[in-house]
């Protein structure tokens, strides 16, 4: 096997076929097992992304299903975002090659930069042998050559040279980046290196120890998933995974085109925005210390959720954005926004007394003021929000989370959005999210015929063939060699051939050498098409 | 610093023959290189759109006549305006968007903007006189923008430096005659090259004379004598023109690498020829500045460095890594400048203190 390569289930799925979805968040792991038909299962269970919890959720959900219907696993992490945010992320050495042209330090973005001699030109030609004296000092390293996505052969030799830790190649990062974006880019992949393999070696683990065979998937952040194994070259990947799953299943859970997506949870509340039925997605992801220049959807992530611990500040009640365990009524010690929601009568699972008692113990006016004042806390902030990432033709809001039933309503009232949709399994809209989304990597094609080389970048060891020298193309065969080389691409990611792909872009000429045309130059990139496998709108 | 980059995909559809040096890949691996650098995502770069010259603002400078001639060519598909400059159906409307690129240019400089603006546009335009062109130019960008910056905005005195390798015989004529635009031309000396004019006794006439200046420069000139050029004639008769803004006609051709050329500038040396221009841009004319690529058919080995070199310089980046790759030698060989510069020197100081 390749490295990079992941063996795959046959594709697609059979009528039986069942795909496991799993959220991981701050708060809860939350599972769904999923058919084409809608939701068959769910699962919840407390806290801690381990492979401990993964195990215990899917022991839960598979209790009265067969484990050899499951088609595929599919994960969405907030591990590295959450590290990423709390600096807990190890340094990194990074290495450039970054030949002629612009000063490098426009893509310093270790906490050790290091430059090596070596040079590529735009036809991917080694122009300049790569040569370094220094050593990677970090924990991690990241190495990325200009032009590497025409020729990865200098960065390839300096893992050689160093032959140490962890180390992420710029040409291994994917394509359509510029040089200091892939730089970046590299650095986050090396940082989220470590966390990533270790806690992908517990969730197969855990999947394993079930009796699933399975493949595992992990969610990106624009929404699309990738096989464990790509996914552990660009960890970074899973920045913003955590929303696009809250999105996609928001979106499948309920149909709707066009719409703001608000999902509450035990942490966060993240807010999304869907148009024409896919969450919008925005170029560049930079999260706490890493600034990976891949696509993500577009979110607003706050740190407030029904476990929101609330504090006192000048005398009155305040969200402290930080989640210090359970509400009292689900046997917490702090009083939090859920107990607040007891208060009101809004929410009346768990322990009603207790959370009265913790808001009383607040001690800033009756317990109702107090809870209500919490309450329009929140919906304020999530307000904001809403509207930040709302147009002028939005008039739906997707609500999901424990708590959304509570608080649809008021989130619609507040941002004067008509129409609030609160759908059946809105608890687990992560999840569900997870077992609806498709595999798309975007692919990179560079032909020199004149030089008779195609490098072909999408996500891990780029490929670098011969071609035939002198060789012309017509646009039509040019553009159908990408989409051949993006669904190749796509399947090694686990996903499926015969989806829809699209050429993104495309550029073509000829090569003069000595006034004869020695061949011709394209680039391409082309993709399958993001999308969302199922919708379930309107429920079994 | 903000610069304008005009550029649009349309730059490439014009076409002579597949093997002309004057082709598209030309653009091609400088946006590759641009792209790959970040500078294409940069803050401080936009990607501004051409506008697509008008009737009137062809008028100004060409005859309806000529004008005619071109298109009905164009229309037909296929023609001549000389043995190397060929008509194709895209020629009309490229070269169109070309001129009305450097129009656009000076609109998002004149107006604010921008600070700087670079065109990179194709087909060039310096040889493309009132009523015809030859050289791989069709309309002259130059004047039209030049002349539609005079007639929008209050701009009195425009210094344009053409430091193409060959003499831009075109704009000399078109603004012969014209103290408003004050034309200097550095060239290898038209005893060697296409197109064998510019010469140094070549000063203008009625209201322009004095107003036009040559530097005909030997075969191998390189970075030092053009450093002599800009600093023994450039800056002094800039200064006492005092224009209101500066164009600079980014001939690329005097690159090492040029195939159809034979001077010696290095990558650095563009460096240092561009920061004179914004030297004397800011001292001058506000900082007012609008570039935009003429010649320069060193596809590989010459343009993707060359051009980087002078859009870093116009952003104010650090460009001392800005250099040809190693493979490429440069040359080691540097002619004496005296005697041209002594020339134009002698022909110049009835006219400026020099």
């Amino acid at each position: 096997m390749l490295p990079g390569r992941a063996t795959t289930k046959a594709w697609p799925t059979n009528g039986d076929a069942v795909i496991i979805g799993i959220d991981t968040g701050g708060t809860n792991v939350d599972a769904a097992l999923i058919d084409a038909d809608g939701v068959v299962s769910t699962a919840k269970v407390p806290n801690a992304e381990t492979g401990e919890r993964i195990e215990a959720v899917l022991t839960d959900l598979l209790s009265s299903h067969d484990v050899d219907a499951v088609d595929r696993v599919v994960v969405a992490t907030t591990l590295v975002v959450n590290a990423a945010v709390q600096h807990r992320l190890p340094p990194c050495s990074n290495v450039l090659v970054p030949g002629t042209g612009l000063a490098p330090d426009r893509a310093f973005f270790g906490e050790e930069n290091l430059v090596a001699a070596g040079g590529i030109d735009p036809r991917g030609r080694v122009t300049e042998a790569v040569d370094i004296d220094d050593r990677p000092s970090e924990p991690v390293t990241a190495i990325t050559a200009k032009f590497s996505a025409r020729n990865p052969d200098l960065e390839r030799t300096l893992r050689e040279t160093f032959d140490g830790g962890p180390t992420a190649l710029g040409s291994e990062s994917g394509a359509g980046l510029t040089f200091p974006e892939r730089a970046a880019t590299t650095v986050a992949n090396a940082k989220a290196k470590p966390l990533f393999d270790e806690y992908e070696a517990d969730v197969e683990a855990a999947v394993a120890a079930t009796g699933i065979e399975a493949p595992i998937y992990y969610l990106k952040g624009d929404g699309a998933m990738l096989a464990a194994e790509s996914m552990a070259n660009t960890p970074a990947h899973t920045l913003r995974g955590g929303s696009a799953a809250s999105a996609l299943g928001l979106i499948a859970l309920t149909g709707e085109s066009d719409a703001v997506t608000v999902d509450v949870g035990g942490t966060t509340t993240d807010v999304t925005r869907v148009v024409a039925s896919y969450p919008a997605v925005e170029r560049a992801i930079p999260e706490g210390d890493v600034e990976p220049a891949y696509d993500g959807v577009v979110s607003r992530s706050l740190p407030y959720g029904g476990d929101t611990h609330v504090v006192v500040e000048d005398g009155a009640p305040r969200l402290s954005a930080e989640r210090v365990g359970n509400a009292v009524a689900f046997g917490g010690a702090e009083p939090t926004l859920t107990d607040a929601l007891h208060v009101l009568g809004l929410f009346t699972d768990g322990d009603r007394d207790g959370a009265a008692t913790a808001i009383e113990s607040i001690g800033t006016g009756a317990p109702e003021d107090v809870s209500q004042a919490i309450l329009a806390a929140y919906v304020d902030r999530v307000a904001d929000a809403i509207a930040d990432l709302a147009v002028d033709e939005t008039e739906t809001l997707v609500v999901g989370g424990v708590l959304a039933p509570y608080l649809g309503d008021r989130l619609g009232k507040a941002v004067s959005v008509p129409d609030v949709v609160v759908p059946e399994y809105a608890e687990v809209a992560g999840a569900v999210g997870c077992g609806v989304a498709r595999v798309s990597v975007e692919t990179a094609v560079h032909v020199d015929s004149a030089r008779g080389v195609m490098t072909v970048t999408s996500i891990g060891p780029e490929d670098v063939e011969a071609v035939e020298q002198g060789r012309r193309y017509t646009n039509d065969q040019a553009k159908s060699i990408a989409v051949e080389r993006a669904r190749e691409a796509a399947t090694r990611a686990g996903g499926d051939p015969d989806a829809p792909a699209e050429v993104r872009s495309f550029d073509r000429f000829s090569v003069v050498e000595r006034t004869e045309v020695a061949g011709q130059i394209f680039d391409a990139v082309a993709r399958i098409e993001p999308g969302i496998e199922y919708s379930f709108a309107g429920g079994r | 610093m903000s610069l304008g980059l005009v550029y649009d995909e349309d730059y490439l559809l014009h076409e002579h023959t597949p093997t002309h040096p004057e082709r598209k890949e030309r653009l091609q691996y400088t946006m590759d290189q641009l792209e790959e650098e970040g500078l294409l995502a940069d803050p401080d770069v936009s990607i501004v759109e051409p506008s697509m010259a008008t009737d009137e603002q062809l008028s100004r400078v060409h005859t309806q006549e000529y004008l005619e001639r071109l298109r009905s060519m164009s229309a037909s598909g296929t023609g001549m305006l000389s043995v190397d400059t060929h008509v194709s159906a895209h020629t009309w409307n490229t070269a169109k968007l070309a001129a009305g690129g450097v129009a656009t240019a000076m609109d998002v400089v004149a107006t604010g903007t921008h600070d700087s603006s670079f065109v990179m546009a194709r087909p060039g335009g310096h040889h493309a006189f009132a009523n015809d062109a030859h050289g791989f130019c069709y309309l002259n960008n130059t004047a039209v923008g030049i002349t539609h910056l005079q007639a929008e905005y209050d701009v009195d005195r425009v210094l344009l430096w053409d430091w193409d390798a060959h003499h831009g015989d075109g704009t000399q004529s078109i603004f012969y005659d014209d103290p408003s635009v004050l034309v200097m031309s550095t060239h290898q000396d038209g005893m060697t090259l296409f197109p064998g004019t510019g010469d140094a006794r070549d000063v203008g006439e009625g209201d322009g004379e004095g107003y036009n200046v040559n530097v005909p420069l030997p075969p191998k000139t390189s970075d030092e004598g053009y450093r002599t050029v800009v600093e023994e004639v450039f800056e002094p008769i800039a200064e006492q023109y005092d224009p209101d803004f500066v164009f600079i006609e980014a001939g690329q051709d005097n690159h090492f690498t040029d195939p159809i050329t034979d001077l010696g500038v290095t990558a650095q040396g563009y460096v240092s020829l561009m920061e004179h221009a914004v030297d004397a841009a800011d001292r001058l004319a506000d900082g007012r500045l609008v570039a935009s690529l003429a010649g320069g058919y060193g596809i590989e080995g010459g343009l993707p460095y060359t051009n980087l070199a002078v859009i870093a310089t116009l952003l104010g980046l650090d460009t001392d890594a800005i250099r040809e790759p190693a493979v490429y030698e440069p040359p080691s060989y540097e002619p004496d400048v005296s005697d041209v510069i002594d020339r134009v020197k002698r022909v110049q100081s009835d006219y400026w203190s020099i």
